[in-house]
């Protein structure tokens, strides 16, 4: 799920970035620092939307640095249990495939993937129906519920299933 | 109360250990070494003792000790029964077979040849029934759990073990676990190759294959629920019948046995042991509250001191009231023991008390269900009683009269019987028993032939008193 939300951060700027620019520069190096990042508590920051203040900024002994605190608006990313997203099928074998929503990852073992559908190994490894028109292989874009998450103080990983009503492969590359 | 325990018990024995064999594996079944359902002949062995020597346990059972510890340790795993281990000497065997000569199921067989045990180590074993309680409702719960989830493919997280060292990991840790060299997951400590952990029941012998065979393992597994469902039925519905009851606690081996051979010493001996267990369900010893009150009592006889000490000891020992099924002939019981009210200080020889009388009758006899017919009798026998007492009656009464004479206040102690006997029908239970020391101590310069009975009792006959025992005889 999707959040806007305000976090704050203690930039540290380098003393040669000081200058009329010194606004637009702490705002990029912002967006390089967190966009992308993965806390355990909000989620991924998937970008930074604006800026809220900015703080005294406040000069480091010895080296120069100068610490600004930063209140910045960003949408997160955070999945949930049960939550229903669409993903891309980036690995499959007989354990189950591995699927990317975004930033994040999520597995889908075999005994969540409906029993109509075997694994094929070769080449490109695949579940396939009986009647062969359904394939997951990579690249293929499914639909998925999250069945468990696993968050850690900077990755969240995800357990999901195909095995429910409207979930599955939506967009096959192979036939598209 | 334990009754509805060890019906537990004995449930569950049949329910869950009735195929168990002690024997290892490795050894060929012959039908002589056969021992299924051994596990439930100890159990159902253990629901009829509380704390027993394994060693006695064997000899009763006719089991090789070793085989019948094989069993124990099992049930101690189990969590069904507490075990005690202890190092102890001749004196110490003597303390624990003085607590089995106190509790019912002694078996006077256990006791021999106790003396020559020296320094030995021993085991006992209990059953633990709060334990037991939850160890039943937990497998009961994990069973149905473990079907639920099958049948509705629900324990989403699939597990994965490494076959190697043994190391469990599940879905969550797959994205840790994906070796590049390969598709498969390795184990991260010893790079095994990981297998998918099946624990499932019914996925033994279907293994990925058509849809035949998944639509059958559904099958089988619903089946499989409902079997259960009915089956065990009669557990869960004891379990439910136990739920609100209190647990029977015999505590540890040591407390056990102080108690058990307190109450053994207290009843003097005679008493036997159905007591001793009673007072150890109930009873914590301390119910000395009531001296308070006896002392009322004494006070209106006007024999006070004498009768004191006695009481207050033999109190503290005292006595249930025992179930009319524990009474055996042979039993040396008083009359409280056998669950019947007392009488005695309700009634102090006046007109009025007769009345008074009869509502105690009713009250005590919805509060002893079971003593129902019993009291009927009673009440026959006691009409027939009073009658011929009525003559007797006058005489007592001028008999009385001299003492309350002698008692400053006769009228006010007049009504501190009444009052008196209001209060013993509001804790009936509690206080019934109280009384017999009085009577039995023999304090009272009144007493006819009988000792159980009071001064104020006097007017009931010993006769009546072996009516009442003459019944409670063929019904017990």
């Amino acid at each position: 799920m999707f959040f806007h939300i305000v976090l704050e951060r203690n930039m540290q700027l380098h003393p040669r970035y000081f200058g009329r620019n010194l606004r637009d520069n702490l705002v990029s190096k912002l967006m390089k620092d967190v966009e992308g990042t993965c806390s355990g508590r909000h989620g991924f920051v998937v970008a930074v939307t604006g800026i809220e203040n900015i703080g005294k900024g406040l000069i480091r002994d010895g080296t120069g640095f100068v610490t600004f605190p930063v209140k910045y608006q960003c949408v997160v990313f955070r999945p949930f249990k049960g939550e229903i997203l669409e993903a891309v099928v980036t690995m499959v074998n007989k354990m189950g495939f591995f699927a990317e929503a975004g930033p994040v990852q999520i597995f889908v073992s075999n005994h969540l993937i409906p029993d109509d559908m075997e694994f094929q190994s070769g080449d490109m490894p695949n579940y396939t129906t009986s009647d062969g028109s359904v394939k997951i292989q990579k690249d293929s874009e499914v639909r998925l519920k999250i069945m468990g998450t696993r968050v850690d103080a900077t990755e969240i990983f995800c357990i999901g299933t195909i095995k429910d009503d409207f979930l599955g492969v939506i967009n096959d590359p192979a036939t598209a | 109360m334990v009754d509805h325990y060890n019906k537990l018990v004995k449930l569950m024995a049949r329910a869950f250990y009735d195929d168990l064999t002690s024997k290892g594996d490795n050894q060929p079944k012959t039908g002589r070494t056969d021992n299924r359902g051994i596990a439930v002949v100890v159990l159902d062995a253990l629901t009829r003792r509380q704390w027993v020597r394994e060693e006695d346990l064997a000899k009763d059972l006719k089991l090789h000790t070793k085989q019948l510890r094989r069993i124990l340790r099992f049930f101690e795993e189990e969590k069904i029964i507490t075990r005690d281990h202890r190092r102890e000497t001749a004196k110490g065997a003597k303390m624990y077979s003085a607590a089995v000569a106190a509790t019912a199921d002694g078996h006077p067989t256990a006791r021999e040849g106790e003396e020559k045990v020296k320094l030995h180590t021993h085991s006992y074993c209990c059953l633990d029934y709060a334990q037991i309680y939850d160890v039943v409702r937990y497998r009961l719960h994990r069973m149905k759990h473990k079907l639920k989830d099958e049948l509705e493919d629900k324990n989403t997280v699939q597990e994965y073990v490494c076959p190697t060292c043994g190391k469990r990991y599940n879905a969550l840790d797959a994205l840790r676990l994906i070796s590049f060299e390969d598709e498969d997951f390795h184990c991260e400590s010893c790079n095994g190759r990981l297998e998918v952990e099946s624990d499932k029941i019914a996925s033994q012998e279907a293994g990925d294959g058509d849809d035949n065979v998944r639509r059958r393992r559904r099958e089988k597994l619903k089946d499989m629920l409902q079997k259960m469902e009915v089956q065990l039925k009669p557990l869960m519905d004891q379990l439910s019948r136990v739920k609100d009851l209190p647990v029977p606690e015999f505590g540890s081996l040591q407390a056990w046995e102080a108690r058990a051979s307190a109450a053994g010493r207290a009843a003097n001996g005679d008493i036997n042991a159905a007591d001793s267990k009673m007072s150890q369900m109930g009873y914590n010893g301390a119910s000395i509250p009531y001296s308070g009150d006896t002392k009322v009592v004494v006070d209106f006889n006007g024999t006070e001191g004498k009768g004191e000490g006695i009481k207050s000891e033999t109190e503290s020992t005292s006595l249930k009231v025992l179930p009319p099924w524990m009474i055996r002939s042979g039993m040396v019981l008083t009359k409280e023991q056998r669950g019947e009210v007392k009488q005695e200080t309700k009634m102090d020889g006046t007109s009025t008390s007769i009345t008074a009388q009869h509502t105690d009758d009713k009250k005590s006899t919805t509060e002893q269900d079971d003593n129902k017919s019993l009291q009927d009798e009673y009440i026959k026998a006691y009409y027939a009683a009073l009658l011929q007492q009525q003559q007797e009656l006058q005489k007592k009464q001028e008999l009385l009269n001299t003492t309350e004479l002698v008692d400053p206040s006769s009228s006010a102690s007049g009504r501190q019987v009444g009052v008196k006997s209001k209060r013993d029908d509001a804790e009936d239970d509690g206080t019934e028993w109280e009384e017999t020391p009085i009577g039995g101590n023999g304090n009272g310069g009144f007493k006819v032939a009988d000792l159980n009975l009071n001064v104020q009792a006097e007017e009931e006959p010993p006769a009546d008193e072996e009516d009442e025992d003459d019944i409670d005889w063929e019904e017990g």
